[in-house]
């Protein structure tokens, strides 16, 4: 496989260019068009399809070529969060194309299709379509386990209305259909022989302030909604930053370091409006819906399409910023996050690993890698408390005796990432030997002239560790504070998608009891094991507690190339081990729950995971 | 019991280690066989491991070839060898040399320390009554003598109170092997060194410890500052208060808390090497002192760093002004640094060699000086090589 082609096969669907996250403007003709294969993430995988002579040059295909202005904002954003350089796909694309339409090869039309006009007759003509090359950007994901499957046809539904009528017409035709949201669900939970419902063009976000709530259409981003809010003082809790806010609240429930202070599952809605199967439409806070607010001990189906949510909102103050709390070992690091949580300091919160917060923060694979081991090794970091607190939080965090890396040394360290890792420096902290550890030094204020000195914090120092042609991008880039300020980008999440850089990643998630710190450790230590035992890249990824330190979300992340048949079968193999040993421990530790059985039920009490109630008592 | 004869086969722990590899090949080099039990590392076999700094030892390779290694772990009962290779080398070993040790400081290692320097003397005490060996040579330390002043003995500590915990595990560890070789007739002779710097008369090294760590920072702030006042406007150093005089030196405000009298005893490896050959070959068993008759005072230390590294600026204070003023980052930063090795740069000790000194005399084996010459070249060495010997199989650094 050449380069290029494996540069399209590497794509994560991830849909980070989906989102404007780094201001840049979108791919032009994504929004305009709106499926997937008019933005970067389709176009790699229609390159990839057309280079394994997988897919024809299709009408479609050739208009998806054709829009790609190359214009270098795909290389900018897939670079910052995979490393990768999606430009050079497009270039071969529309080379192919041009080559194929130069030699005055056939252009494929699209099939007839009964289906296909019933859709277009309920959505519009342009929103319906079954060109293999539209179809072939909705038919697979990095998910290890699944083969690509074509839909017959993609709609993209433009209101609730549309949705129910859609849901009918499938009904009516015995065809089965997946609702998608941007993409991002790497699950393989998206792929259907039937219908795929796009939600992209249902975008619309009302405020409303008096109501502390965001009305948000089932195809809104977490970002789009955390930039709308944050417009006017608010702040959401939401999760990646591509996924659909109403898809993360179906599948898992919304969660992340912010849900220390916001709760989890259905404290993050008022209400969410479904369709249900039979195309009927109905909405949680009627007294006679289905009531999914229960959950269930089991593995459950997903409830309908939902098709709109009303998110609550929260206030921000002035003060707050991030901070980071260093921790030799998990165990420390645990136990810290969970008095925060019983104290009730700090909004954020979560126990980061090393390869987190090296690749968070890294512009580069290859910083990264240098700093997860300069981290462990050096600086003797294994884990961090990552904190975002008002002052008066941050205070207690001072007087609770620990060293801290405020917002300050946070941003010193970043800007001055390549001369934290020059060898003189990191020989010159590993060869102290006193009774403090090496990053309790780095952390004491009174250094920071020294620090400052040293690492020469700059835009310019931090574009270094990049290629050449994208540094003047780079510079411009942290030029701006917000991309150095740990509490914005863990509002807006930008850089958690870059964890799988160097591979794909497929996560456990679990809800463990927080005071049982021997049994997370336990935990960790056997996802370890089993990834070394079976030769995968493994990670301990990060854990934050939940309702007052009583329960915590512990993820545990495997990696792996999706597109090495051999790395696949380490992945069953992964699985065939990590499953029955979660599911016995759920069903005997009190306080653990993994998803496998939450997944789908996002929209439950908290109370009724965490718990349990007089109800699954009975039910073991 | 019997001395160590012209062909005996040796056992030596610790050979990757800066004194024991250095035994390793002068054992080798004198026609002894030598067995070295070492791990791998994350790049290199224990093999490779020994090999690699034979290399570095000078050792011919007739001699490398010699050298054997098994693969074993100290701290492991039985040393984590398989049971016949142990037996096997239960019945060829005639001495043993223990150099392997862990040299922190630090309590927060203690767990570390105290398994390093009691679980592996106890293992490898288990393994040596079960053996024929004639004789335990064991690597000590001078400081075992701990917070003890005045004249410190050749002899086992009574009363012992320490700095640190690795004085405490080293002490123990000597009184463990007083003991078990007492009771399974095997000689033990303790060597007690001070501490240990790169070769007299050419500078090597590749330990950049002790002394060289103060050295190195000032070397490391030199550069840094140079560049900033050269290259960036000085504005980070404008804001330490530091400056490049008239001539040409760099002004580095940094202060040392002194006290009167007391420096650091250090010893130059050849220096060492001679003197624990000499105790080898001519000791009766016991405990042996190799050190330098006189410290050296940290003001004299600060001198030649800023002699040689072209720094001015770096002063001593008493004590106590400097307690009642306040301190820059730089000092801060040396008094981290000096918080561990305090103990040892203000030494006031006198370490009776009344057993060792007869022995080193008659071979005329005296402690070189550490005179600004000896300074001068161990500095060149460890500029040459950027502070940094590549053992560890790892790529060396650019740049």
């Amino acid at each position: 496989m050449d380069e290029v082609a494996w540069t399209a096969a590497q794509c994560r669907h991830y849909a980070m260019c989906k989102i404007d996250y780094l201001d840049t403007g979108l791919c032009p003709s994504g929004p305009e068009k709106g499926y997937v294969a008019y933005y970067p993430q389709g176009r790699m995988d229609i390159y990839a399809a057309l280079s394994q002579g997988l897919l024809p040059v299709t009408e479609a295909l050739v208009d998806v070529a054709n829009t790609c202005t190359l214009c270098g904002i795909c290389d900018v954003q897939c670079h910052f969060v995979t490393g990768l350089r999606p430009v050079r796909v497009m270039e071969a694309l529309k080379g192919a194309v041009a080559a194929h339409l130069g030699a005055g090869k056939e252009v494929i039309h699209p099939a007839e299709d009964e289906l296909l006009d019933a859709l277009r007759a309920i959505v519009g003509d342009e929103w319906a379509s079954n060109d293999p090359a539209i179809l072939i950007t909705y038919a697979h994901d990095p998910y290890p386990f699944k083969e690509t499957l074509l839909p017959r046809c993609v709609v993209m539904p433009g209101s609730t209305e549309e949705v129910a009528a859609v849901v009918k017409l499938a009904r009516e035709h015995g065809i089965p259909y997946v609702v998608r949201g941007n993409g991002a669900s790497v699950y393989g939970m998206v792929f259907s022989e039937g219908i795929v419902l796009d939600t992209n063009r249902m975008k619309a976000i009302e405020i409303d302030r008096d109501n502390w709530t965001a009305t948000v259409g089932a195809g809104v981003t977490a970002f789009d909604l955390q930039q709308a809010a944050a417009r006017h003082g608010l702040r959401v809790n939401a999760a990646e930053p591509a996924a659909t806010v109403c898809g993360n609240v179906i599948c898992t429930g919304l969660f992340s370091p912010w849900s220390a202070a916001y709760g989890t599952f259905a404290d993050h809605f008022v209400d969410m409006e479904f369709v249900d199967q039979e195309g009927q439409v109905y909405c949680l806070s009627d007294p006679d819906a289905p009531n999914l607010y229960a959950y269930r001990h089991a593995v459950a189906d997903v409830p309908g399409v939902c098709t709109r949510g009303m998110i609550r909102l929260h206030p921000t103050t002035e003060d707050e910023e991030g901070m980071l709390v260093p921790f030799a070992s998990l165990e420390g690091a645990v136990r810290f996050a969970r008095e925060l949580s019983v104290r009730r300091i700090g909004l954020a919160i979560a126990v980061l690993g090393g390869h987190y917060l090296a690749t968070f923060v890294s512009p580069s694979p290859e910083v990264a890698v240098r700093l997860k081991e300069s981290l462990s090794q050096v600086l003797g970091i294994e884990y961090v408390v990552f904190v975002v607190a008002d002052a008066y939080g941050r205070d207690a965090i001072r007087k609770m005796g620990v060293a801290v890396m405020d917002e300050d040394l946070v941003r010193t360290v970043i800007l001055g990432l390549p001369r934290l890792l020059d060898d003189g420096w990191l020989d010159l902290i590993g060869g102290y030997s006193g009774e403090k550890l090496p990053y309790e030094l780095l952390c004491q204020p009174e250094l920071r002239p020294l620090v400052e000195a040293v690492l020469q914090p700059s835009p310019e120092t931090l574009a270094g560790a990049v290629e050449a042609d994208l540094r003047s991008f780079y510079r411009a880039l942290y030029r701006r504070p917000r991309y150095t300020d740990i509490a914005w980008l863990n509002t807006c999440r930008i850089v958690s998608a870059r964890m799988a850089r160097h591979k794909h990643v497929f996560a456990f998630l679990v809800y463990v009891p927080l005071e049982r710190t021997e049994l997370i450790a336990g935990l960790n230590a056997e996802f370890a094991r089993v990834g070394e035992a079976l030769g995968v890249s493994h990670d301990y990824g990060f854990l934050t507690p939940m309702d007052l330190g009583k329960r915590a979300v512990l993820e545990y992340d495997y990696y792996i190339d999706h597109t090495d048949p051999i790395e696949k079968d380490k992945a069953a193999a992964i699985v065939a081990e990590v499953v029955p040993w979660l599911d016995e421990l759920a069903g005997s530790v009190s306080g653990v729950t993994w998803i496998k059985t939450f997944f789908s039920q996002g929209c439950a009490r908290k109370e009724g995971i965490f718990y349990r109630g007089f109800h699954g008592r009975s039910q073991g | 019991m019997k001395g160590v004869g012209k062909a005996d086969h040796f056992f030596l722990t610790g050979g990757t280690g800066f004194l024991g590899s250095h035994i390793g090949a002068e054992l080798l080099r004198r026609g002894h066989e030598v067995t070295f039990i070492a791990r791998g590392d994350r790049h290199l076999s224990a093999a490779e491991r020994i090999d690699r700094i034979l290399r570095w030892q000078g050792a011919s390779p007739d001699d490398r070839r010699r050298a054997r290694v098994v693969v074993g772990e100290l701290t492991a009962p039985g040393l984590g060898m398989e049971a016949e290779q142990r037996r096997t080398l239960q019945g060829t070993i005639d001495q043993i040399v223990h150099c392997a040790s862990d040299t922190s400081f630090v309590e927060r290692q203690r767990e570390q320390v105290t398994a390093a320097n009691i679980d592996g003397m106890r293992n490898l005490l288990d393994f040596a009554a079960g053996s024929g060996c004639q004789g335990l040579h064991h690597l000590s330390t001078a400081y075992v003598a701990g917070r003890r002043s005045g004249l410190c003995r050749e002899e086992l500590v009574r009363d012992p109170a320490f700095y640190n915990v690795y004085e405490e595990t080293k002490c123990a560890g000597e009184r463990l092997a007083w003991e078990s070789c007492r009771a399974a007739g095997i000689r033990l002779t303790i060597y007690r060194p001070s501490i240990v710097y790169g070769h007299s008369r050419t500078g090597r090294t590749f330990r950049f410890n002790a002394f060289y760590y103060p050295a190195r920072v000032a070397h490391m702030l030199k550069k840094l500052y140079e560049t900033d006042i050269r290259d960036r406007g000085g504005v980070r150093a404008k804001e330490m208060g530091v400056r490049i005089e008239r001539d040409g030196s760099l002004y580095l405000p940094v202060r040392i808390a002194v006290q009167d009298g007391g420096g650091l005893n250090l010893i130059p490896v050849d220096y060492f090497l001679a003197a624990f050959f000499a105790i080898l070959e001519e000791g009766e068993g016991g405990i042996y002192h190799i050190v330098n008759e006189r410290a050296k005072g940290i003001e004299e230390l600060m001198g030649y760093i800023g002699a040689w590294f072209g720094l001015s600026g770096l002063r001593p204070c008493p004590s106590a002004a400097y307690e009642r003023s306040s301190r820059n980052a730089l000092e801060i930063l040396v008094d981290e640094y000096l918080e561990a090795y305090g103990p040892y740069m203000r030494d006031t000790r006198a370490f009776d060699t009344a057993r060792a000194g007869p022995i080193l005399e008659r071979r005329g084996i005296g402690c070189p000086e550490l005179d600004y010459a000896v300074f001068s070249r161990c500095m060149a060495y460890a500029v040459r090589v950027d502070w940094r010997v590549n053992l560890d199989g790892q790529s060396p650094r650019s740049g």
